[in-house]
């Protein structure tokens, strides 16, 4: 079981407030990892808002392997964040030799480029490091991309929050936008890739979840994008499936949940666009996931989206306040954050619904 | 005697759930009866806890995680301020468990005595599996608002009370799917319910249900402090019950044989092609079904009788005539025949 | 009695021995008057008390005994004891049977029988693969009864998502090219049987069972009809919607259908055109003239003679050629509303053809079924039986594989049968074969088994070919066919189904599935290290 939270703000947030809200769901998982995505950012980021931030973490030789394949590719360093690392002993965590958050300028040759062409750019350029630091196994490369700053490591929550200095608030660090989840994927190896939230080109996903069509989903995908390479956890499927109808097919959101748990054919023939549910349910069978999952997510407008399996077989609450939004696995996250919001708004989604956060908070339920 | 407090987050160190519980159990042996817990999401608080002089214990929490007052017993009296997660009540045995707010999926799951109530909603698989031990009473889960999906799954005795409170725009307050596998026990609904399980009927209240339902209420509507609502839930225009639908109220379907005489082709897909009265011959059946039948050569026969004698139908009389429907085509008479007067054809 | 020679058909060559206790006998003629291959005849024989110092005397006795006879032989299929009120005559199975070798010998002919190949010297692949991903912890089993499953899958040509070129206004998506046509069937087929091969009864039967799956249990199963021209009422009447009509080289009955076609008021559920059969694939098919009964004639529109159905269409000479023209012109048939699908014998070169099929440029193909090595049939020499095909599973997921490879799975729905549920348990076979990448399976056997085909697949019967069918199913004399009970007949093949439903979901239910697992190959294990090569699946051991 994994413990997932995702938190929109009007305010840019620190990143300890992800720790808070895991705190309480603790029992929920296992001690084995946190790592956290932020979007929106704001802090000493602020001002580099449309230019692409590296998250990565290496070897030495992976540090110098990406600076070489950054620089051959035309781009130049901005700006370096290095968190301010607290060493203690005893501490749970697995660390790795650096942590690079790095802001680069595209190269000179893209300054008259599309957002299309430079999306390109960062793709080609996050698939040519990862393949490189893989190779070499010298680290990891978690986002290449504006506006988005990942963390992942494997240990104890509280002992990487220590570690990486971020119980203590600052205003460095802050976003409007952080997902966040306390555990490593410990069905498989535990692979640092592995551990949700997981990012692609904009958009994020965390599932608290057992993709039983994993290898289904996975022979599709494998063919369908170039981007889609990772697949150490069942739950990247859903990322891709994502990023496939929404960015990929340019679909409406709202098609994304005809997409992973599409309506039985009974249903679907009551409806009124039945001939597009039908077309989409063949169409993408290999991309359904059956079995039990949550899931939450971030779109490139900056909106937060959750979503359950066909039988809304594991947790999630949705809370508000007016300045935040809060989505997670267990209402006790919720009563320790926001111990003031009006609980009688919470939204438990059913089995058949999408939640979307706006970008100005407002939160829509929409049926499937 | 006063409270005793347990505040579980310090700082940034929060109390497990085992050390919480063994406190709490500490605590009850030292005579303790009362507790207020501020909670960090610990799990099964006021769940199998007894005291030996026999005095109730009660909980007052806030913000507790999963399994709240699981597996609790007689005497036990848990009061949640505000909503909490999973799995509330699960195997109550006789406590009575009130959480102000929602409670979150597979709420009173298993329940089989005691009182849960919920004064706001409940997800999905609430009620699960509920039933009712005739040695005791019979357990009861009220909630305020609705529930979700698949709630009351083999249900198996007990009494649910699901108030549809402010549920007007839902299409069902039981979500879909609800009580597949119910067999014992009522679900008593204010509101809107779609999507039942096929094995349950929806019935009206009589007399009895009603004067359940409205000495109920107040004891629920107090404990979750909502006694304004008491005249909006006591009409009983829109309440009903869910009941397991006897066997032999069970729809049956057609059997074949019934769709083929009322909407199939009157006289069959092929009856303007062959004859057939659908008529079914047994392996060896005199008459038409006859895979051979006997030819008499009146010139061969030399009047021995042998064939008369021999047939195991008596079909063959003094004059060698054949009796169709007694006939089965055997070859008895040929076989016997000396002089091969008959022939099989 | 005249004397026996050495090189004459002897009774030790035949396949069954006719095992006859006098003692038990009554003689009351039932079993002669049963046996529907005059294998058994009533005789009198002559005896002499075996005394030795009584004087000679003989007597003259009644018995039954086995015809010796090329023609006129028993199959096994074991009607007389069946009728026999005493339990005293059985058929029994001859180790030294040399029937085949004789007939040969004696006719310059080839072998012919029906039924499934009788060499089965290997254990079947499916049985070694187990459904061994079973949530246990992991993800929650589903409930077989509390749960809800959905057994549908579609048939017709299904486009990859970035070429259904939807519109959208923001919110809705809405359609912008006319699409292929779909339907969302069972993922079982009644695999078809032409009327002619069966009995007009037992046609009736399986086309009752389907109706009432369809409007009465909601099971939305599809029917074949197999070539054999299809009665012009139901052409005419809403039940050929549930309806797959199939054309194959002979167009039996094509005229027919195509005059009627004004007079349809709903679409059938597809058209399959079939090319070759898992049985006797490279064989064409032929309906003995003894069997083209009046009624035969008039529903096919041939007159009573042999009737041959040549091994290939006669005017297909390539894939392409075969796309162009019997697709193009079957789906203009129904102007583009029927899926148009294919069934061939499984083949080394199966996968050749579905990867020509998937890059179909009109998007008309609408279906690949492949029919595998195990298949029944109701006449085949035995040389094709025996020796020709190719199993189904390895070559079923060969083909979905190739589409995985190009990323185009589900594009083509696969279809597979052949020997399906030969050993008792055609739930999981079907299971099985959808988990390898199978969207559904079809079968003609388990239907004759179910309707109380007599045969087996070690030579019991096997006499599908004659017309002497005793069990009335694919005879077309009216004193056997009505052997058979419609009703009885319908109501067992829907009960059938209905067990193989619950069967179905058992299996979905411990994987966690609640809709069709098609290419979940992860839930399977073998216990074969080859067939997991072979396959691309777990080892288990």
């Amino acid at each position: 079981m994994c413990r997932i939270g995702a938190i929109k703000s009007k305010n840019k947030l620190h990143p300890s407030i992800a720790l808070k809200l895991m705190r309480s769901q603790q029992e929920g998982h296992d001690d084995s990892g946190f790592a956290f995505v932020m979007q929106d950012l704001g802090g000493i980021f602020e001002s580099y808002k449309d230019l692409p931030l590296l998250s990565m973490a290496a070897t030495v030789e992976g540090t110098r392997l990406a600076e070489d394949i950054l620089r051959e590719s035309g781009f130049s360093r901005v700006m370096q964040w290095t968190p301010n690392i607290n060493n203690e002993k005893g501490l749970k965590i697995d660390a790795m030799p650096n942590y690079i958050f790095e802001v680069l300028q595209y190269p000179k040759s893209y300054k008259h480029a599309t957002e299309e062409e430079k999306e390109e750019l960062l793709i080609n350029t996050s698939i040519e490091l990862r393949n490189a630091l893989e190779k070499t196994n010298s680290g990891y490369i978690y986002s290449f991309w504006p506006d988005t700053l990942t963390l992942k490591e494997i240990g104890s929550p509280k002992d990487i929050g220590t570690y990486f200095d971020l119980w203590n608030e600052n205003k460095d660090l802050a976003s409007g936008i952080i997902t966040a989840q306390c555990r490593q994927n410990t069905n498989y190896d535990i692979v640092r890739y592995a551990a949700h939230p997981f990012f692609l080109e904009g958009y994020t996903v965390l599932v608290n979840g057992e993709n039983t069509f994993y290898e289904k989903n996975k022979y599709y995908q494998q063919k369908l994008y170039k981007g889609y390479l990772g697949f150490e956890s069942d739950s990247q499927c859903l990322l891709y499936t994502l990023h496939y109808v929404h960015k990929i097919l340019k679909w409406p959101l709202q098609y994304f949940k005809h997409t992973i748990t599409p309506l039985e054919y009974d249903d679907i023939i009551k409806r009124d666009n039945r001939e597009i549910l039908l077309r989409i349910k063949a169409s993408l069978s290999h991309l359904e996931v059956n079995g039990p999952n949550t899931m939450l997510a971030v779109t490139p407008d900056k909106e937060l989206l959750c979503v359950c399996d066909s039988k809304k077989l594991r947790p999630v609450v949705v809370g508000r306040n007016k300045d935040m939004v809060i989505m997670t696995s267990e209402v006790a996250g919720l009563n320790d954050l926001m111990p003031d919001r009006d609980f009688r708004q919470d939204i438990y989604p059913t089995e058949r619904e999408t939640i979307v956060v706006k970008k100005d908070l407002t939160v829509e339920r929409w049926q499937q | 005697m006063t409270a005793c407090k347990i505040k579980t987050l310090n700082n940034n160190t929060r109390m497990s759930t085992q050390e919480l519980l063994q406190t709490i159990n500490k605590k009850i042996e030292e005579g303790i009866t009362e507790f207020e817990i501020e909670a960090c999401g610990q799990h099964d608080i006021g769940g199998s806890v007894w005291s030996k002089s026999g005095k109730n214990i009660t909980f007052k929490i806030t913000n507790p995680g999963q399994r709240v007052g699981a597996m609790a017993m007689d005497g036990t009296k848990i009061i949640v301020e505000g909503s909490a997660p999973a799995d509330v009540g699960w195997l109550n045995s006789g406590a009575e468990i009130i959480v102000k707010g929602d409670g979150g999926d597979t709420t009173a799951h298993c329940a089989a005595g005691g009182k849960i109530y919920i004064g706001g909603r409940t997800g999905t698989r609430s009620g699960a599996l509920m039933k009712h031990d005739p040695r005791f009473e019979a357990p009861e889960f009220w909630v305020l608002k609705n529930t979700g999906s698949f709630s009351f799954e083999f249900m198996g005795g007990g009494i649910a009370v699901i108030c549809g409170y402010e549920c007007d725009d839902i299409p069902s307050i039981l979500g879909n799917r609800s009580c597949v596998g119910m067999v014992g026990g009522t679900v008593y609904v204010r509101g809107n319910v779609d999507g039942l399980a096929e094995c349950v009927q929806k019935v009206k209240l009589d007399k009895f249900d009603k004067d359940f339902l409205k000495s109920g209420l107040d004891n629920f509507l107090k404990e979750i402090g909502r006694e304004e609502l008491k005249e909006t839930l006591s009409d009983f225009t829109n309440w009903m019950k869910i009941i397991p639908l006897p066997k032999a109220l069970k729809e049956k379907n057609i059997t074949v044989k019934e769709f083929k005489d009322t909407q199939w082709f009157t006289d069959g897909l092929f009856g303007d092609l062959v004859e057939d009265n659908g008529e079914v011959f047994a392996l060896s059946q005199a008459g038409d079904a006859r895979l051979r039948k006997p030819v008499w050569d009146k010139a061969k026969c030399i009047r021995c009788n042998l064939c008369v004698k021999n047939c195991p139908q008596n079909a063959i009389n003094e004059d060698y005539n054949v009796t169709d429907n007694r006939c089965i085509g055997c070859g008895i008479c040929s076989a016997v025949c000396p002089k091969s007067a008959w022939t099989m054809v | 009695m005249a004397a026996v020679k050495v090189n004459e058909l002897r009774k030790s060559d035949l396949p069954w021995i006719i095992e006859y206790d006098e003692s038990k006998c009554i003689q009351c003629g039932k079993c002669t008057a049963a046996c529907s291959f005059n294998a058994i005849m009533p005789c009198v024989e002559e005896r002499k008390s075996n005394s030795i110092t009584a004087p000679r005397k003989t007597e003259k006795v009644l018995v039954i005994k086995q015809n010796i006879s090329l023609d006129n032989y028993c199959r096994g299929c074991g009607m007389c004891s069946n009728v026999c009120p005493n339990g005293a005559i059985k058929a029994v199975r001859n180790k030294d049977d040399k029937y085949s070798v004789v007939y040969r010998a004696e006719k310059a002919d080839s072998f012919k029988k029906g039924g499934r190949s009788n060499l089965n010297t290997e254990g079947r692949t499916l049985d070694k693969i187990k459904i061994g991903r079973i949530s246990q912890m992991t993800d929650p089993s589903l409930d077989a009864q509390r749960h809800t499953f959905e057994l549908r899958t579609p048939l017709g040509r299904v486009l990859k998502a970035d070429k259904l070129n939807f519109g959208h206004n923001g919110e809705a998506l809405y359609e912008t090219t006319p699409l292929p046509p779909n339907r969302w069937i069972y993922p079982i087929i009644f695999g078809d049987m032409s009327i002619g091969a069966v009995s007009w009864r037992m046609w009736e039967a399986m086309a009752i069972a389907t109706a009432y799956l369809n409007e009465v249990m909601g099971i939305p199963l599809r029917m074949c009809t197999g070539e054999g021209g299809i009665p012009t009422k139901l052409l005419k009447s809403r039940y050929v919607k549930y309806m797959i009509l199939q054309i194959a080289s002979g167009h039996f009955g094509w005229n027919r259908i195509i005059k009627a076609m004004p007079d349809m008021t709903e679409d059938p559920a597809g058209i399959l055109i079939k090319i070759g059969q898992g049985a006797k694939p490279g064989d064409g098919g032929l309906l003995q003239a003894s069997k083209v009964a009046r009624y035969v004639q008039e529903i096919r529109g041939v007159p009573k003679a042999d009737l041959l159905s040549p091994p290939t269409h006669q005017g297909l000479y390539s894939i392409e050629e075969s796309v162009q023209k019997m697709f193009l012109s079957m789906n203009a048939a129904f102007n583009f509303r029927v899926p148009v699908a294919i069934k061939v014998a499984a083949s080394v070169t199966s996968v050749s053809v579905y990867n020509n099929l998937l890059r179909d440029p009109y998007n008309i193909v609408g279906g690949f079924f492949l029919d595998g090595l195990a298949a029944g049939t109701g006449a085949a020499h035995e040389i094709s039986l025996n020796h020709t095909g190719h199993p189904i599973t390895s070559k079923l997921r060969d083909c979905y594989l190739a589409a995985v490879h190009q990323g185009r799975q589900g594009e083509i729905p696969l279809f597979a049968g052949g020997g399906l549920g030969q050993t008792g348990s055609f739930a999981a076979d079907a299971f099985k074969l959808i988990c390898l990448g199978a969207n559904g399976v079809f079968t003609g056997s388990t239907l004759l088994e179910v309707a109380g085909c007599v045969g087996s697949d070690t030579g019991k019967c096997n006499a599908c070919n004659t017309g002497f069918c005793p069990a009335g199913i694919a005879a077309q004399d009216d004193r056997l066919v009505k052997r058979l009970d419609v009703d009885k007949v319908a109501q067992n093949l829907v009960n059938y189904i209905l067990a193989t439903d619950i069967e179905l979901k058992k299996l979905m239910a411990p994987i966690g599935c609640s809709s069709l697992p098609v290419g979940r190959s992860d839930a399977l294990i073998t216990v074969d290290k080859h067939i997991s090569d072979r396959l691309d699946i777990q080892y288990g051991c």
